[in-house]
């Protein structure tokens, strides 16, 4: 065998010792891909394809990866990114009526409507389902933050990379999509 | 932002910390001020702790297993073994 074809080989063998491990981390995070991926979508079958796209991108893609660097908030940038290419979010954020409501405004919502004052119990007034759909009626834009920071517990640097908007940004999203998310908690839970 | 807030209502301070305090996003600085707040603030400190327990509360409605099948799809993209 040629000087050539033996580096050659060591070259294939690390190449595909490299892939396996690439492929076997991002496979680890695939939990916390669907955890998030269901909430940016509407039905359990677009979560499906949109986390079977984002590992097959991945998978072809993995020499784009730089080792070292966060491999979770880069397989969420192909999430997020395929999200909005696929146009499951062609429709933009309407233009949102800015709430009046303070950050403050579910808790006493909540307290004034009676039961346990207990703050850390008073959540539990408010039911699973409740909690889901709340969530699902908050804007694109601001959802998806919420769900970046709230479900994939990501920072606000992680998730304005991912978003590919300023830090900034995020904050006021949160900010705005969380009130919202409370407005939205407090009709359903008052309504009962 | 001193003093208790129940009187008055939150000041502007106490709710633009908020959400970075929960998040863990405020500088030490700007901690140690909410916390100096909180210490001696229960309306606000009652919010706090609220807004901590609904934030936590999502995240547990919204856990969701991937199904087993999409597991195994997601397996069966892997490269195969020369």
């Amino acid at each position: 065998m040629s000087e050539t074809e033996s580096s050659d080989g060591r070259r294939i063998a690390v190449e595909a010792r490299d892939r396996v491990r690439f492929e076997e981390e991002a496979l680890e995070l695939s939990d916390q891909v669907y955890r998030v991926a269901r909430r940016l979508v509407s039905s359990r079958e677009e979560a499906e394809d949109l986390v079977q796209e984002t590992y097959a991108r991945a998978f072809r893609n993995w020499r784009s990866f730089q080792p070292g660097t966060n491999l979770r908030a880069w397989l969420f940038r192909i999430l997020t990114n395929l999200n909005i290419d696929r146009g499951r979010r062609e429709q933009r954020a309407p233009a949102f009526e800015p709430i009046e409501e303070g950050d403050y405004f579910l808790y006493n919502r909540l307290e004034e409507a009676g039961g346990s004052s207990d703050e850390e119990r008073i959540v539990e007034r408010l039911s699973q389902d409740e909690v889901v759909s709340a969530l699902a009626a908050v804007p694109h834009d601001f959802r998806d933050v919420i769900v970046l920071v709230d479900i994939g517990d990501f920072s606000y640097t992680d998730a304005a990379q991912i978003l590919d908007i300023p830090v900034g940004t995020v904050m006021s999203r949160l900010h705005r999509g969380r009130r919202v998310l409370k407005h939205e908690l407090a009709e359903k839970a008052l309504r009962a | 932002m001193s003093g208790d807030c129940g009187e008055t209502g939150p000041c502007a301070k106490c709710e633009e910390l908020l959400q970075p305090y929960v998040d863990r996003e405020l500088t030490a600085e700007e901690r140690a001020e909410a916390e100096g707040h909180l210490a001696a603030c229960g309306y606000c400190a009652k919010r706090y702790r609220f807004e901590e327990s609904l934030r936590m509360y999502v995240k547990r409605c919204c856990e969701e297993p991937m199904p087993t099948e999409l597991k195994e799809r997601l397996l069966s993209l892997r490269t195969p073994l020369a």
